[in-house]
């Protein structure tokens, strides 16, 4: 697989504060990437990096390099970073009555010039990006009145209409009924785009990831496959709860589980928080 | 066709036939014979020739462009603000406007036909950088509404404290002047308003795409390669020349921003292209049926025309807070 996204040596810090420490890692096309770690971690954060989010990499606060295509990110405009990465954020209000076809509209725009109205190809684009996620019957349905899990499946759709090579999540399942969170992930999964994405729940980065980063106090802890990084001592550590491994007998994926036993709650109530 | 072209044309027709029937809306006695006759250049009587060419459709000319732009500036703040009561007069324009007018008065007792827009304008675009300033300073551009208000205030009470130890003559045409009203216009005036709205209209239809992103907020708007805070300040400065040009010449017209976007929203849709486009229709046939009802409702007098707009616009503000709250 060619290499898509290169990142190394990337650190960020603020005043007080390191956010990011000494990142390296590559993606390579089609991959599957989940980010874990405790809050407060850095995942958002490296995934606003990785996009060059308001020129995050020209300040003086970060150093090292991202590239896309062995070209640095800081050298591609707003609009090229908008060609390549398409980003689905954790929850979109509007506070105007937009209907889904408004919203998937917007996903034209890094390829539009100015002036330009809508053509026939596009409108067949958001058509067959909607039925990718089976919200065809949508297309005239107000966004504000869908459910959480069908605005995602929207916004994944307008991704797919963005036509972008790169679909970066962030926290995609938050707000989202067990249900949902395995339907958006499973849709992901199955889109055959490389994705990045950052995952608060550890058995559904496990599920539906080819590989996964932990994070943990702006560092990367481990990069690798789910059963490489759920590793129970690792997670024990970072965690700070006893952990355990398995293999689920339906899925076959790997799965860890968390205990809090009454003499680890003694531990935990007198040592130092576990996260920010 | 479909249900939002037939009615996009539907209002457009319905410009053009208010353009046509408020000309015949005066004090002075014209028949229709009549002034069909002076329309197509043939007309008999000087007086109605006068009347009709150099004060009525001056006039309606004028309130159709200032209806459009004033509805305009509403709809393109309040979508690249996300703010559904952002109104150009919210950011100090007219209190900036007025100052500037004040000024122009008190100083300049001569010479008041050019310098009194002139000084509105200075003072409308005065009020808008000190505003954008203290949102750079904040640096929170959605705190630009509050600035604004903030800032209106204060400019507001600068004019307040002049008018006060002014000279009452002046202090008298300045708070007419701030009341709107369309009688002194003429047709250079409609030139130039027209010309700012043309660039405003071809600013934001190359930009409608980038203002629609802002809809679902600024990280998925940046997201899809827009520079949020530029465009956002390209709008304010567009929205700031547009209703400072028409405040200038027309004094204060308020509620109209605020109000013709929410119409265009229920009936057209909340997109820019719709908004904008809607926004010019509709805001256009208002302004022109209330400068027919300032000038024809009082047997030897005119109603300012700000009085009417504000009156029907606090009316309309009541009746969505009723709305939504029967909704809510």
């Amino acid at each position: 697989m060619s290499t898509l996204l290169n990142i190394s040596g990337l650190n960020w810090k603020v005043p007080n504060k390191t956010i990011l420490q000494d990142i390296n890692f590559t993606v390579s096309k089609g991959e599957v990437i989940g980010i874990i770690g405790p809050n407060g971690a850095g995942k958002t954060s490296l995934l606003r990096c990785i996009i060059n989010q308001a020129n995050i990499l020209t300040s003086t606060n970060t150093s090292g390099s991202v590239q896309l295509k062995n070209r640095p990110i800081t050298h591609f405009s707003a609009r090229e970073i908008a060609q390549h990465f398409a980003l689905v954020m954790q929850k979109n209000d509007s506070i105007f009555a937009l209907s889904v076809q408004d919203v998937m509209k917007m996903g034209l725009l890094p390829h539009k010039s100015l002036f330009s109205l809508d053509s026939d190809y596009d409108k067949s684009q958001i058509e067959l990006a909607l039925s990718k996620v089976g919200l065809s019957h949508a297309l005239e349905s107000l966004f504000n009145q869908l459910s959480g899990g069908e605005q995602q499946r929207v916004l994944i759709a307008r991704a797919l209409v963005q036509a972008s090579q790169i679909l970066i999540l962030d926290e995609p399942t938050n707000h989202l009924d067990v249900y949902y969170q395995h339907q958006v992930l499973q849709l992901v999964n199955k889109l055959n785009i490389t994705v990045i994405m950052t995952v608060h729940d550890l058995n559904l980065a496990s599920l539906y990831c080819q590989r996964l980063l932990l994070l943990n106090k702006g560092q990367l802890i481990c990069d690798g496959s789910p059963k490489e990084v759920l590793a129970p001592e690792q997670l024990s550590n970072i965690f700070g709860l006893p952990c355990q491994q398995n293999i689920d007998a339906i899925t076959g994926a790997t799965q860890v589980s968390f205990y809090l036993k009454d003499n680890c709650m003694q531990n935990i109530t007198t040592s130092e928080p576990l996260s920010e | 066709m479909s249900k939002v072209s037939t009615r996009l044309f539907t209002l457009l027709m319905l410009v053009i036939m208010s353009l046509f029937a408020a000309i015949t809306f005066g004090p002075a006695d014209i028949d229709s014979s009549q002034l069909l006759a002076c329309m197509i250049g043939s007309c008999q009587n000087q007086v109605a020739d006068i009347v009709i060419w150099q004060v009525r459709i001056p006039r309606v000319l004028v309130a159709l462009v200032a209806g459009m732009g004033l509805a305009i500036a509403g709809a393109i703040l309040q979508n690249t603000t996300r703010n559904p009561l952002a109104d150009p007069y919210l950011f100090g324009i007219v209190s900036g406007a007025g100052l500037g007018a004040t000024v122009a008065n008190i100083s300049l007792a001569d010479n008041l036909t050019i310098a009194l827009p002139l000084a509105a304008f200075l003072g409308a675009l005065f009020s808008v950088i000190i505003v954008v300033f203290i949102a750079k300073v904040l640096q929170r551009m959605e705190q630009l509404l509050l600035a604004g208000v903030a800032v209106s205030f204060m400019l507001a009470s600068i004019t307040q404290f002049i008018l006060y130890f002014g000279e009452p003559f002046a202090t008298n045409r300045v708070i007419f002047w701030l009341m709107g009203s369309l009688a002194r216009v003429e047709m250079s005036n409609f030139y130039v308003i027209t010309s700012v709205l043309l660039i405003a209209i071809i600013t934001v239809l190359a930009l409608h795409r980038q203002i629609d992103a802002l809809l679902l907020g600024d990280e998925s708007a940046a997201s899809l390669g827009v520079d949020v805070d530029k465009l956002r300040l390209l709008m304010l400065a567009i929205c700031a020349a547009l209703t400072a040009t028409i405040v200038a010449y027309c004094g204060g017209i308020g509620f109209v921003g605020l109000m013709i976007p929410h119409i265009v929203r229920q009936l057209i849709g909340v997109t820019t292209l719709k908004l904008i486009i809607g926004s010019a229709l509709i805001g256009a046939i208002f302004l022109i049926w209330v400068d027919v009802i300032a000038r024809s409702s009082l047997p030897h007098a005119e109603i300012p025309i700000g009085i009417i707009t504000s009156a029907l616009g606090s009316i309309f503000f009541l009746f969505i807070m009723y709305r939504s709250r029967a909704i809510t």
